[in-house]
């Protein structure tokens, strides 16, 4: 999950905002939004993860106090600001200097946020399929017919479509004569032939629906 | 009319402008909306010089002669350079049509309507109340905080919405299309894919009326409310989640189709 806070400037700035003084987690985002000029503000779900990383990176620490968090910056977070000052303050004069400069940081803020949620919900959805997949198997391992293999689990559906769709392109691309489309279409009738015979002599009868 | 030529960098501010067109091939253009004087930024150009005109309120910034005859002489090398990188700050009201090959854009605190289109440059929208219009071929399309409804197509290129506040329809060919969105306040979500995967993520406590649908790939969902319908070329996931006031609908035809729940924030 190292990608999440590769953004490394936008943590240099909550490092300052959290030098000037410690802040509530709300107080970072409207700050933040301030420095993008009221263009963008970015979202709790964005910076509370940073501001997590940053504490677990031992830069800044968080405290209670009256029902939300606070969150200070410590000692080593101030070394770490002093030794990139220079970085920060040439970040900040073209930020205030240009449109550009401007547009650029919030282009590289929004670039990052958004690439990071891909991750994440790819990382996500991929889970929530194998875990579906091993829902399904376990189902069926239970199940009354033991030997009934799912095709879609083992992935064949996906070999079809593949197929389908790499034949169409190999057709598509070749000037073909009628004795070679002849013989195509033999192949998959074939192919069918087998697959029908397969189904006919395995241990599992043809499927209930 | 007011018109200018650019050669080099330079900047040019304007009185009053209420639609920007720009129509450029590389390089990037950003628009930023502003509270302040409209301002145009090149800071760098290279290749024929750029066309800046502005008459009654609308300023339009692109080439003389741009790459002719079309985009293949352009692709096979034809010759010139049409490089621009350029930056404005228009009022906040201000439409906005951006046309580009490979010149990435960028759009930013505006609530008027906005229009991008670009062959292969990437599209980042963020922090927009209108409507915004996108489409790339094989560039990707990047929205952040977009609470206007949103309509983005791509061909080959990864769509992402983070905090989709509006509508969003998205068509995609064969890149990945990934939306984490808000409360549904009745929006209409319509994704379709040929073989992209198409992936979203809901709050725990939602209102839509969902539709789910891959004919090849895999149809899952984090929503035990929704009905599985798993029968080889059709694999579905139906149902209402709360009180189904908005309509989510994602089908593709061998992409994976995925729903999730997003955990409660981790507050502070």
């Amino acid at each position: 999950m190292s990608q999440v806070f590769s953004h490394g400037r936008l943590r240099l700035y909550l490092l300052k905002l959290l030098d000037e003084s410690p802040r509530h987690g709300y107080d970072v985002i409207r700050l933040l939004e301030d420095r993008f000029m009221g263009l963008y503000a970015p979202s709790p779900g964005t910076i509370y993860p940073r501001l997590q990383r940053l504490e677990a990176d031992g830069l800044v620490t968080q405290s209670q106090e009256g029902g939300r968090k606070v969150y200070r910056i410590t000692d080593a977070g101030r070394e770490e600001l002093a030794r990139r000052r220079d970085e920060l303050d040439a970040l900040e004069r073209e930020i205030a200097g240009s449109v550009h400069g401007l547009a650029r940081e919030i282009r590289d803020e929004v670039r990052g946020t958004v690439r990071d949620l891909r991750q994440e919900l790819k990382q996500a959805a991929r889970e929530i399929r194998r875990e579906q997949r091993s829902e399904n198997r376990s189902r069926r391992d239970r199940g009354p017919d033991h030997h009934r293999w799912d095709w879609y689990d083992e992935g064949l559906d996906g070999r079809l479509s593949d197929i389908l769709d790499r034949t169409n392109r190999a057709v598509r691309r070749a000037q073909l004569t009628e004795a070679q489309v002849r013989e195509c279409a033999a192949i998959l009738d074939e192919a069918l032939q087998r697959i029908r015979q397969t189904l006919k002599t395995g241990p599992g009868r043809p499927r209930d629906h | 009319m007011a018109s200018w030529k650019l050669e080099g960098s330079g900047k040019l501010t304007f009185d009053r402008v209420d639609r920007v067109v720009v129509g450029t091939v590389e390089g990037a253009v950003s628009v930023v909306g502003t509270d302040g004087e409209p301002t145009l930024e090149v800071l760098e150009l290279a290749g024929p010089p750029l066309r800046v005109r502005h008459e009654d309120g609308v300023l339009t910034v692109d080439y003389e002669r741009p790459p002719r005859p079309g985009l293949l002489s352009w692709l096979s090398g034809w010759g010139r350079r049409y490089r621009a990188v350029l930056s404005l700050a228009v009022p906040r009201d201000c439409r906005v049509e951006l046309r580009v090959i490979s010149a990435s854009l960028m759009v930013s605190g505006l609530g008027a309507p906005v229009r991008a289109r670009a062959v292969s440059g990437e599209i980042t929208l963020a922090g927009l109340g209108g409507p915004a219009d996108a489409e790339t071929i094989s560039g990707s399309i990047e929205a952040s905080g977009v609470s206007g409804d949103l309509s983005a197509g791509t061909v080959s290129g990864d769509l992402t919405v983070a905090e989709g506040g509006g509508s969003v329809r998205a068509h995609t060919v064969s890149g990945a299309i990934a939306l984490d969105l808000q409360a549904s306040g009745g929006r209409d979500i319509q994704l379709s894919s040929v073989s992209g995967d198409l992936t979203v993520r809901l709050p725990g406590a939602s209102d839509w009326q969902v539709q789910l649908q891959s004919t090849s790939g895999q149809v899952a969902s984090a929503f035990d409310e929704l009905a599985l319908d798993r029968t080889p070329g059709r694999h579905a996931a139906e149902g209402r989640l709360g009180a189904g006031t908005g309509r989510l609908r994602a089908t593709s035809t061998s992409g994976h189709v995925a729903l999730l729940r997003r955990a409660p924030e981790t507050q502070a």
